[in-house]
């Protein structure tokens, strides 16, 4: 059938040739299979682009626009507004108060659910915090604002959405010593979470930050009522 | 017989421990596949018809899966789906030499 030594050898050269191809691309085909196909990363990077160019065009126009109505009077307003808003991080003195779960052991026929801390325990201390006049809050670098939620989210506490598990590090800004003192109030909150053995670590502080609110706002029901608008 | 048998297996195994393709010639390569495949196949068939001649088996090996690669490489230049009309055309001879060598295996 073949003639000659250098005729085989070349035939089998050939031969693994087309071997190769057909592993490489049998093991591209997997590859492909797990991954997201060409098309969709083509396609998303199509999207990116414009989007990235889109984002650039309307940098640039708010930057105009800010140079256009450039007034310190509205500026100040707009600063104001943004305090007001939570977009801004805070600083000042205040008070840290770091909450962890109880190191007691609870007794046999005891709930242990009491040993924990709770979101109404949180929101007990917060509530506090607000009625000695902390200016702003934020529980793990959370900023709380007005629609900001504490709730029970399954063992942990989801504030703005994230969800978070003890310890929880509470950051008021306001007079350090009110603050302080609301909460060691005789049988206010701290003596309450101190005696299921929840650790209450309060510390005084001259320099704290407070971040910005990172979420977004909408409203999609809510309308500014008729002729309310100045 | 044997010694094609052994470079396809030499090669699936080699190929084994090779890098991956990047995910952009994928189709040039399944091209080429698909005309080295046929040629084989062109050679198995021209070795039972008794016409078989090394140098036509591997200049054509080599020099369809080139063409192939390139034409299909135009088309995605210029924006035309010739991989399809490669991977067609090698599919239907693939196909063609199949019934042919299954022929003359019967007629043996």
């Amino acid at each position: 059938m073949f003639q000659g030594k250098q005729a085989k050898v070349l035939m089998v050269l050939v031969c693994m040739i087309l071997g190769i191809m057909l592993s490489t691309q049998f093991k591209s085909a997997e590859n492909a299979k797990n991954s997201i196909s060409q098309q969709r990363v083509e396609d998303l990077a199509e999207r990116l682009k414009t989007a990235e160019k889109d984002n650039f065009k309307l940098k640039d126009e708010l930057t105009k626009l800010h140079e256009q109505s450039g007034s310190a009077a509205i500026t100040r307003e707009l600063t104001n507004l943004r305090i007001k808003a939570g977009e801004l991080a805070m600083e000042g003195p205040g008070v840290k108060v770091t909450l962890d779960d109880s190191t007691v052991v609870s007794k046999p026929g005891d709930n242990a659910n009491l040993y924990i801390i709770h979101d109404d325990d949180l929101l007990r201390l917060i509530n506090e915090l607000r009625a000695a006049g902390a200016e702003a809050l934020a529980v793990n670098n959370e900023r709380l604002l007005d629609i900001s939620e504490i709730r029970c989210a399954g063992p942990t506490v989801s504030v703005n959405n994230n969800r978070f598990s003890p310890p929880y590090e509470i950051v008021a800004i306001g007079d350090p010593k009110t603050l302080e003192s609301a909460l060691r109030l005789r049988g206010g909150v701290i003596e309450t979470l101190k005696f299921w053995g929840i650790s209450v670590d309060v510390k005084q502080s001259d320099d704290l930050v407070v971040p910005a609110f990172k979420g977004t706002r909408r409203y999609d029901f809510a309308k500014v009522k008729v002729g309310d608008s100045k | 017989m044997i010694y094609p048998i052994i470079g396809v297996i030499l090669g699936i195994i080699v190929g084994f421990y090779l890098p991956l393709v990047p995910q952009a010639y994928v189709k040039l390569l399944s091209v080429a596949l698909m005309a080295a495949l046929d040629s084989g196949l062109g050679g198995i068939r021209a070795a039972k018809e008794g016409c078989y001649d090394n140098q036509i088996f591997i200049s054509g090996f080599f020099v369809n899966a080139l063409l192939a690669v390139f034409l299909c490489y135009c088309g995605i230049r210029l924006g035309i789906d010739l991989y399809f009309v490669a991977v067609l055309a090698f599919g239907l001879r693939i196909f063609t030499n199949i019934a042919i060598i299954r022929r003359l295996y019967l007629k043996k």
